[in-house]
Order: structure tokens, then sequence, then C-alpha cells
């Protein structure tokens, strides 16, 4: 361990060289800056591994039978189990995609599934990112300096090796593929995660393309290299959002889309991953009705608890709420990257009885969840010294023939001593995850 | 781009498709059923055109049979970010008096009746994709606004409805109306002429609201402004 901490510097630097980088948009500006590493892992023992497993690989197979109903025969809506109006008013619910079937019946390819560990050693799921998850890659890397740096570390301490992601996500597109090359389509460099994107075309063998050399044609895709020729394209790991996938489907002012790539898609003659329409599963008010789904679908108890969560839909949830708001914490439905997450407590009365007028008008929009105390992690503070901060992890599942969880994950934590907001959005660092063989 | 196709009200035969410079255009169905007509253009070009022709024989049933799996309607109960009410749409509609009537179709047939009361046809009041909210503010508007206004009153009264977009009689430009699911049946209601579509409708395309079903949308590569116009004529052969 000592080795590790003597090589953190190193490995920042390192990291730095080879453009490990988090793009952030601040007031319209583009800016770049470095993702911190921190040399102490999260530790995950084999035993809460196996629990973890079991618990992701459930909810993800739940949330797909969701997708695959609401989008065809939306019998959880028929049957009362979730309201209408959390479905098909949602911003991510896409119209388009209604009736559309994707290959082998698929919908969330790669999910990224955000949990934390409370004081009391329970874990509680916090949201699930089923559109395009980011951050496999800098675990990744972050480790494959490790090993060059203290290789004995590794085996040592029974750490299971995570390498395989590439490997992973590679069986992820080959499954659903329809037939020619697989593709990771980016919106360029000044995307938030364009390393990632280059780092996993690199470790999967898939092509990195901004879409510019793509076409659409008799609505079969195609990638153009630079001799000119053309190869179909089986699978698109494509790296932005729905909205801009299409200019001819959604957003109509994209330039970073394919015109008619959904039109190949619909047809079954493109793979996209992960679909588009996901957004209707991963928003924040359906988040409370994951657990139904999995009784639902599966007809199992949900093995990972969500945080204890309110939905001021609900009257007598609404009463709850008003009755205990300083105690929670609030949050709009339709952001993500930890915005518009309000700390009941935090409020002065003006800014408090604003926000309830709101709350009271738009019921929906909201939902609110006790205050989850976060297990600390130690990071090294600049002195070299220990010091705890919040902390959470994003397990990436990855759903090809059968749902399989990566051994590892992103430990994300923040830096301010205050802030339970952990996302990379907002400056945080990130630490390596080991799941341990035994 | 949408084409006119075969319904329980209307059949079209004899339809011409002539797309200047277009190298090959599809042709697919879109999730609210409707015949779409895409393709690209990849020489350098300052002008393209579509021409449709055709005949269509219309008002052969005033309704068309819901024939989807049952339920599949519901997202059209959703208000969308055009037709979600505000405080003087929900205002409008708790003192319109709808409440009481019983049908679906009754309700939408009231809703017609009473909305040239408080709104009336102005064309260039209103921007091309006026929220129903705003344009009901202004009290006037054309044939989109009304058609967005009368499916907040009907999604309110949780009645699945669409927009419709198609072409009338004698008109110049294409026109929009307003098909509400009742009892098992789509029913067409003209807001803007306050009557029920007959004969006279030609049925294009139909959508959550009027952004699913533009005339035309697309994209392209290079600088320069661009300008679209369309022309319709409906001529009765007998």
């Amino acid at each position: 361990m000592d080795e590790l901490i003597r090589n953190s510097e190193t490995i920042n630097r390192l990291l730095a060289r080879y453009g490990v980088k988090f793009g952030i948009y601040k007031n319209g500006e583009f800016k770049e800056q470095l993702f911190p590493f921190d040399p102490i892992p999260r530790v995950i023992k084999h035993d809460e591994f196996i629990y973890l497993e079991k618990g992701l690989k459930q909810r993800v197979d739940a949330l797909n039978c969701f997708l695959s109903d609401i989008y065809g025969r939306k019998q959880i809506v028929k049957d009362g189990i979730i309201p209408e109006e959390f479905i098909f008013s949602a911003k991510g619910f896409l119209a388009p995609c209604d009736g559309v079937a994707p290959p082998k019946n698929i919908y969330s390819h790669i999910s990224g599934i955000d949990l934390v560990q409370s004081k009391d050693d329970s874990w509680y799921i916090l949201e699930d990112n089923l559109r395009v998850p980011s951050g496999a890659s800098y675990p990744m890397i972050a480790r494959e300096l490790q090993r060059r740096s203290a290789p004995d570390v590794f085996s040592d301490n029974s750490v299971v090796d995570n390498r395989n992601y590439a490997e992973l996500l590679k069986e992820v597109m080959d499954n659903v593929n329809t037939g020619g090359i697989n593709v990771i389509l980016s919106p360029g460099r000044y995307n938030a995660a364009f390393f990632e994107h280059s780092y996993l075309a690199e470790q999967t063998g898939a092509v990195l393309t901004t879409g510019k050399d793509i076409v659409c044609e008799g609505d079969n895709l195609y990638y153009i290299d630079y001799n000119g020729r053309k190869q179909r394209v089986g699978a698109v790991y494509r790296r932005i959002s729905d909205e801009y996938l299409d200019p001819m489907t959604f957003y109509e002012e994209s330039v970073i889309g394919i015109p008619h790539i959904f039109e190949a898609y619909r047809k079954g003659n493109v793979a996209l991953l992960n679909a588009p329409g996901n957004g209707v599963a991963d928003d924040k008010g359906i988040y409370y009705f994951v657990p139904k789904m999995i009784k639902y679908y599966l007809g199992e108890d949900a093995i990972l608890m969500n945080a204890p969560t309110y939905l001021p839909y609900y009257e007598e949830d609404m009463n709850y709420v008003l009755s205990h708001f300083d105690d929670l914490v609030i949050k709009d439905v339709a952001e993500a990257g930890g915005y518009g997450v309000v700390f009941g407590n935090s409020l002065t009365a003006e800014k408090k009885a604003d926000f309830i007028a709101l709350l009271k008008s738009q019921p929906r929009r909201f939902i609110a969840q006790e205050v989850i105390d976060f297990y600390d992690l130690d990071i090294l503070d600049e002195n070299g010294g220990l010091v705890a901060r919040k902390a959470d992890l994003r397990a990436f599942v990855l759903t090809g023939s059968t749902t399989k969880v990566w051994p590892s994950g992103l430990t994300r934590f923040s830096r301010n001593p205050d802030s339970f907001i952990v996302n990379s959005s907002q400056g945080g660092g990130f630490k390596d995850t080991w799941v341990l063989s035994r | 781009m949408f084409l006119p196709q075969d319904t329980q009200r209307q059949t079209i035969t004899d339809l011409s498709i002539d797309v200047d410079s277009c190298e090959k255009f599809m042709i697919t169905d879109d999730s609210f059923k409707n015949k779409k007509l895409y393709g690209k253009i990849t020489e350098p070009h300052s002008t393209f055109a579509v021409r449709i022709s055709g005949t269509a024989e219309a008002g052969l049933d005033i309704f068309e049979e819901y024939t989807d799996y049952p339920f599949g309607a519901i997202l059209l109960k959703a208000q969308t970010d055009l037709t979600k009410p505000g405080e003087k749409l929900l205002q409008y509609h708790k003192e319109l008096g709808v409440h009481g009537l019983e049908s679906a179709y009754d309700k939408a047939l009231y809703i017609m009746r009473t909305l040239p009361d408080v709104f009336s046809y102005n064309p260039g009041s209103t921007e091309i994709h006026e929220t129903a909210e705003n344009a009901f503010t202004l009290g006037k508007g054309v044939c989109q606004d009304y058609a967005h206004i009368m499916l907040s009153l009907l999604r309110m009264e949780h009645i699945p409805a669409r927009y419709v977009v198609g072409m009338m009689l004698g008109e110049g430009s294409s026109h929009a109306w307003v098909e509400a699911l009742c009892n098992g049946y789509w029913y067409g209601f003209d807001p803007t002429n306050n009557k029920l579509v007959n004969d006279e409708y030609i049925r294009v395309s139909c959508g959550r609201d009027s952004s699913d079903c533009s005339i035309i949308r697309g994209s392209f590569y290079g600088y320069g402004v661009q300008k679209q116009s369309e022309s319709v004529t409906v001529e009765e052969i007998n």
C-alpha cells in the first residue's frame, strides 16, 4: 500500500500526460480539467461483491424488461403499477421509439448504476444511468498505470483482475451487431468524456468516429475509411445523446448526428448502444418504482435497496415531505450530474417558502429522499495525511447474451469536506475500486 | 415529408412522387403509422422541390376504427410541450362546463363548438411552434393553434387525441385539425372551421402535436440561408 501512495504523484502526472481529462461546460465556456486520482483504493470484499452483483443484475434485467414493455405493450401502466403521468409526459419518453424493438430486445447494454454505502454498511442505489453512462475508462487506465508501478500489490492482495472491461464491452457490441463493424460514435474532441471514447475504441478494436465519415444509404449504415472504402456498420456504441442522434427524427438543428440513422435502426439494420429512449427508465421519478418493477417483471423482491424516497405526487408523501422538509434532499427529476439538488436545511426561510410553492404547483417534477449518511473513505490530502471524504460507487453492468457486472467500478469522492455531491462534473476525484477474490 | 395514405375515410390512387435530383428516396412507417418519404442529395444544389400528386376518394366513412392494440393510444393522452396548459387554459377548462357531459364524443364536440367564443382566426399573430397556452392567451391564431388548444382541452379530459395535418378543398396551403378517440373510433374535428371532418378533407399525417408532423424537415451541410414554401391545390373531380 505504501508503494501505491509513494507512486501517487507519478501516476497523476502520467494520467495528465495521457490526457485523462474531464471537460466541463461552465457559463457556456468549455474547460478541461484533470480528474484527480487518489491512490488509496476502495476495497470490496468477495462476499459483498457477490451480493452487489446479484442485486445489480436483477435491477438491470428488470429495467430492460420495463423499457421493452413501455415501448411495446405498456402492461405495467395498464396494470396500474406506475401512473401514466410518470411515463408518457416524461422528457425521456421518445414517441418515435414507440413500437420499435432493438436487436435482441436489449435496451440498456451498458448501465452505470450509482450506489452509496451508509455508515451502517448497507448499500443503497442512488440512481440508474441507462443512457450514456461514462467513467469506466478512468479506473481502467489508473489500474493499468498502478500495475506498472507496483505489480505485486494486486496479486498479494488477491485483487480480481479488472482488465476484462474492453472484452466485456466488445462481447456486448458483438452480441447485437447486425453484420458489420463496431464503431464508437463520439461528438468529438470537445465532449466531456472524449478521452474515454478514444480509449475504449482503442481497447475494443472499434472504429472511433465523429459521424462525419458515417453515411446511411438504403436504410443501412456505412463507415467510409480514409481510402474511400465503404464498410457496413453493425453496431454503434454512440456517446451522443438521443436528441442529437438523428436530425431527421430528433433535434433538427443537430450537426453531430447522422441523418436517417434512426430509420436504419427502426428496420433492425443496425444496433444502437444504448437504445434511444432509455431516458424514460432512469428518470429520478421512475427510480421510485424500480423495486416495484423488479417484483412485477421478475417476481422477485429487490435485493438492493433504493434510498428511502418520497413522491410528492402522492398526497401522503407530499404531507411527509412538507413536515420533514429540513431532513430531506429534494431532487428535480429532469436534472442530472448533481444539478437541481436541494438540501432542505440549506435554504433560507424565504427561499424555502418559494421552493415549497414550486413543489406544490409541480409535484410531479420532484422527488424527496432521506439524506443518507455516507460511509466516508480516506483520501490523501496535499500534505500526505489522510482525510475522510464522501464517496459513491458507479458500477458498470453490461448486458450481452447475459448480464454481467464488471468486477471494479468508478469510485468518486467529493473534494469539498462538506459536500455530499460527488459527480465528476462538480469537480470531484476518483479512486480505484478493488474487488477481492476471496 | 409525409404521404397521404389509405384509411377507412379515404383511398389514394395514382400517387406520383417527383423529387428533384434525389438519387434514391425511401418510404417508411413512423411510430404514428404515417407514411414518411425521405432521402438525401449529395450533389451541391441551390434549390430542390418535391411534387406529389394523386387522386383521393374522401368521405368514405365519418370515423376510423381504432385497430392498434388496446391501450396503445395512451401516449396520446399525455400533454406535450406545445399542448401543456398554463394558468389561462386551466382556468378556461375549469369554467367550460365540459365535465358534466358523458361521452368523449360529446365533450369533443362541445369543446369545438365553444372555442370560437374565445378564439378567432388571425394569421400572422402566432409563431411557427407556438404553445397552446400562448396562443390562447393571445386569443387569435391559425389552424395549428386551434388544434393545439383543442388537444390541450381534450387531454385535460383524459381523451386520447392527435394532431392531424391534411388538405382541404379550396385552400392554398396545408391544414391542421384534431382527431379524438371516442368509444373505439377516431373522429375528426376541425376547430378552425367549427365543423366535423367530412369528404372535403384529405388526411396526410398525425402525431402528438405539430412538431411530430411538420410538412417537411431536414438538414444540410454548408453555409447559406434557406427559404421554404409550400403550395397545395385540391380540386374536385366529380
